[in-house]
């Protein structure tokens, strides 16, 4: 599992983790290098210092030879007898253990005196002089070309203790008065004055020695190896007639990762550097982490935003539109680019409600709450035609607890919008055919119920007359059948009266309906129907009840029909294009005038056209209508039904325009 | 014309004023009339009396309770009456378009109340001619086929053979009989069935 999602990795994370190994590796190597160059550098001063010890020493050395071959010089001053020479030779040798031997020599180098140091036994004591005469004919035959001191190759000397030492003859010509007179020949021991020509600090912690030019060791003195790391220093020390190479090793401890302070402090810094870039990647990691929870949780929530129906829409507290969802988009048409552009006025409202909609923002901005259960209101789509929307809002709070602006929710009801008013028309078309339906059973009942008994006057005259024109007939039984049917006749005629009676007694049994409403419960009755049919029309409604108005003796469901009636025509009046503030007025108040303070006036007033006077006169008439659709019949209905109250039904025009239908009915008296 | 004295005018109407109304117009035109206040008692009369003997015809109100007129017309006309009984609808106005539908599949015709009754009358006198003349030629009919049933086997074969117009020696020579026989059988099958030639048996037997 863990390695799958490794492989699933995007193609980012690999290159992030690759960057990541390439800073690993460069810091790595510079640490590496960082080390190496340190111990380089240190291994350099090492080697520096050795170099200027090594030079040091071969001018030490140097000196230290031309002092002895003064200090020859200084043996022949005054004309030494030999003897005299060699106690002044002797003295000489026990100031310097570097010399074995000094002679004095003839210019046919035959020995005139000589002196051996007397720290040792006599060094040619066992080989004898004579092996060392061809060194020292090679130093004095240089010497005398060079007019000066000369030294020979050195030469093993073995000892009688089975060692043996290296041994140099330097040979130094005595002039007297610009001629060679005779010679010094003096032995040196090349250890001896590797331990007596050098500081003796030098040969304590490394090891000198005197090496020839193909590097055959000589004489060493010094320390041994003590260590692996070896630094080697060379220094050519020529003197007349011989060259030799003063070499010195200095021995470093076991490999030293951190061999000074400076590798030490690049190292820690180098650590604490990594440890930084360490914890940074982990931040990292975690942002990363975080940022990918983020993205997740924001993924999310857009998703969510995205499968809303609902449109989502948040503004600043400036009114600018800073976020619509897709579904607000579809909603309105506008792409978000358009909707999010700096406008003062959205594009979907309609231009001739902008005003108030501006006023209804202003009053948002300004920081009232709107109600929780929402608003109606109209939006208009990109293609122009409006539709009512649900808007909900709620204030827009950031993480600080500010409030940053409104977040509003929209719901599309046109449909809820089309499907109520669908259900209204068919309902209303269900109870006008119901209507109508009864209207017709009753007419045909009637009809039938008044055709049998003319049917029977009918037949019963007809016969009469029958019988009248035959002459077959005696008179006697002429008179008999003639009164036999004038009775039918008049039996028949009675029962037709009893049926148009009882027709009549079915109208005035209503009387017996009438009960005390309060005004305000017709028009809270009739108001769902109305405002239905108003938000349809885009009428507004509006409702007056005057304080302290009495109840209303009535048939309570013949007069909402009224109101309703009424209310449905005033609307109907209003719906013209160029009538663009549609309003509604019902009210009720005392009637005015004399003898009227047991009325009450009720008007519904419109503000439509008016009525024309060819109207007028046939506005009462039945199946009058000016209506595609109508009967005809509203109007006059609700005459009937006013005056059957003994109330009156009025219209008078309103002001600018329009027209006020008024209706009185009898207020309940209370004595 | 002539006022079918034999006839019975049966009127069928739940109301009683305008049954007994129409009886008593009837009576001035000398109609006789036989009178019922709804469909089931009609129907059980005719139940009794299958085939009426004398020409009728049926007043008939379209909206009763109980079986309706309607039913009571398709009822007549699944027992194949309603020629013999032609059927005069009596209509409110409201029953118009049913009566005219009724009319489309064979009812005489429909009148609608109230009624100029003579224009009634007289059309109940013309239905009572059709039914007449149906009951008269039903009856002929009848009585026809009792005077062929009267004959023997021998006596039909003579008649059937003296129709095709053959001399009466080649019917003999036919039937294998003597001459004298079949003049016998002859004279026998004119005699049942009243006729006195052989044309006139022609055209009656044509009848059947």
């Amino acid at each position: 599992m863990v390695e799958d999602d490794r492989e699933d990795r995007p193609p980012s994370a690999r290159r992030r983790r690759q960057l990541w190994l390439l800073l690993v590796v460069l810091v790595g190597a510079l640490l590496v290098m960082l080390v190496w160059l340190a111990g380089r550098y240190e291994a350099s001063q090492v080697q520096d210092r050795l170099e200027r010890d090594t030079a040091d020493a071969v001018a030490d050395i140097r000196a230290a030879l031309t002092r002895n071959v003064q200090s020859f010089q200084a043996l022949h001053f005054n004309e030494p007898t030999p003897g005299a020479w060699a106690q002044e030779a002797i003295g000489l040798l026990r100031e310097h253990r570097e010399l074995v031997r000094i002679e004095w020599r003839d210019l046919q180098l035959g020995l005139k005196s000589h002196a051996d140091t007397p720290f040792r036994s006599p060094v040619f004591a066992r080989l004898g002089r004579e092996n060392a005469q061809s060194d020292v004919i090679q130093a004095c035959s240089t010497a005398r070309r060079y007019s000066g001191p000369a030294y020979s190759n050195s030469y093993f000397v073995s000892l009688s203790d089975g060692l043996g030492m290296e041994v140099v003859e330097v040979c130094l010509p005595l002039v007297t008065a610009g001629k060679i007179t005779g010679y010094v020949v003096a032995s040196y021991s090349l250890q001896e004055a590797l331990d007596e020509l050098l500081g003796r600090q030098l040969t304590r912690s490394q090891e000198v020695s005197f090496t020839e030019a193909d590097g055959t060791r000589l004489a060493v003195r010094g320390a041994g190896p003590r260590g692996n790391r070896v630094f080697t220093a060379q220094q050519l020390l020529d003197l007349p007639g011989i060259t030799f190479i003063l070499r010195m090793d200095s021995w470093r401890g076991a490999p030293d990762i951190f061999p000074n302070v400076l590798t030490a402090l690049v190292t820690a810094m180098s650590i604490a550097l990594i440890s930084v870039l360490a914890i940074l990647g982990k931040d990292m990691r975690r942002r990363l982490r975080a940022e990918r929870d983020l993205a997740d949780a924001f993924a999310f929530r857009k998703a969510m935003e995205d499968s809303l129906v609902t449109g989502l829409r948040a503004r600043d507290l400036h009114g600018q539109t800073t976020y619509v969802n897709p579904a607000f988009c579809q909603m309105v048409g506008f792409s978000a680019e358009e909707l999010l552009r700096q406008d003062a006025a959205a594009p979907y409202w309609p231009p001739e409600l902008l005003d108030e909609y501006q006023r209804r923002q202003a009053i948002r901005l300004a920081g009232s709450v709107p109600p929780r259960e929402g608003f109606e209101s109209v939006f208009m789509r990109k293609n122009g035609s409006l539709f009512p929307v649900l808007i909900i809002e709620a204030p827009l709070i950031n993480a600080q607890g500010v409030q940053t602006g409104w977040m509003s929710a929209f719901l599309d009801i046109s449909e809820q919008r089309r499907v109520e008013e669908l259900s209204r028309a068919s309902q209303e078309r269900l109870q006008a055919t119901a209507r109508l339906a009864t209207v017709g059973e009753m007419a045909s009942l009637l009809s039938h119920e008044l055709n049998q008994p003319l049917a029977a006057i009918a037949s019963y005259a007809t016969g009469s007359m029958n019988l009248l024109k035959d002459e077959h007939e005696s008179i006697q039984s002429l008179a008999r059948d003639i009164e036999v049917a004038m009775r039918r006749i008049a039996e028949q005629a009675e029962r037709a009266g009893k049926v148009i009676k009882s027709v009549h007694d079915f109208v005035r049994r209503r009387d017996q309906d009438r009960e005390a409403v309060a005004p305000q419960a017709l028009f809270d009755a009739v108001l769902p129907l109305v405002s239905l049919q108003a938000r349809k029309l885009s009428v507004r409604v509006h409702t007056r009840v005057d304080d302290n108005i009495p109840r209303v003796l009535c048939d309570r469901t013949m007069v909402e029909q009224v109101l309703l009636n009424l209310a449905r025509n005033g609307m109907q009046a209003m719906d013209l294009p160029e009538i663009v503030d549609r309003v509604l007025k019902m009210s009720v108040s005392r009637a005015a005038g004399r003898g009227q303070e047991r009325w009450l006036a009720f008007r519904v007033e419109d503000c439509g056209p008016g009525i024309s006077l060819e109207v007028q006169q046939q506005l009462f008439t039945p199946f009058f209508t000016t209506k595609a659709e109508g009967m005809g019949l509203g109007l006059s209905l609700c005459r009937t039904v006013i005056e059957q109250h003994g109330g009156a039904l009025v219209f008078e025009p309103n002001l600018p325009h329009g027209t006020v239908f008024t209706f009185t009915l009898p207020a309940l008296v209370v004595e | 014309m002539q006022p079918v004295i034999d006839a019975c005018v049966f009127i069928v109407d739940d109301d009683a004023g305008v049954r007994e109304a129409l009886a008593w117009l009837l009576r001035t035109r000398r109609l006789p009339s036989q009178l019922f206040e709804g469909a089931n008692a009609f129907q059980a009369m005719i139940e009794a009396q299958p085939l009426p003997e004398q020409p009728c015809c049926l007043l008939l109100d379209v909206r009763m309770p109980g079986t309706s007129g309607l039913a009571l017309f398709d009822w007549l006309v699944g027992r194949g009456l309603h020629l013999a009984m032609p059927v005069i609808f009596l209509t409110g106005h409201a029953d118009v378009p049913t009566a005219v539908d009724a009319v489309k599949r064979g009812a005489f015709d429909f009148c609608e109340k109230p009624f100029s009754d003579n224009a009634l009358v007289d059309r109940i006198e013309q239905a009572l001619a059709q039914s007449t003349q149906i009951v008269r030629a039903r009856t002929e009919a009848v009585r026809l086929q009792g005077r062929l049933d009267e004959l023997t086997e021998r006596e039909r074969d003579v008649m059937r053979l003296v129709v095709e117009g053959l001399p009466n020696k080649l019917i003999a020579d036919q039937l294998d009989i003597s001459v004298r026989t079949v003049e016998v059988h002859r004279a026998r099958v004119f005699d049942k069935m009243e006729v006195k030639s052989a044309v006139e048996l022609a055209n009656l037997l044509r009848k059947i």
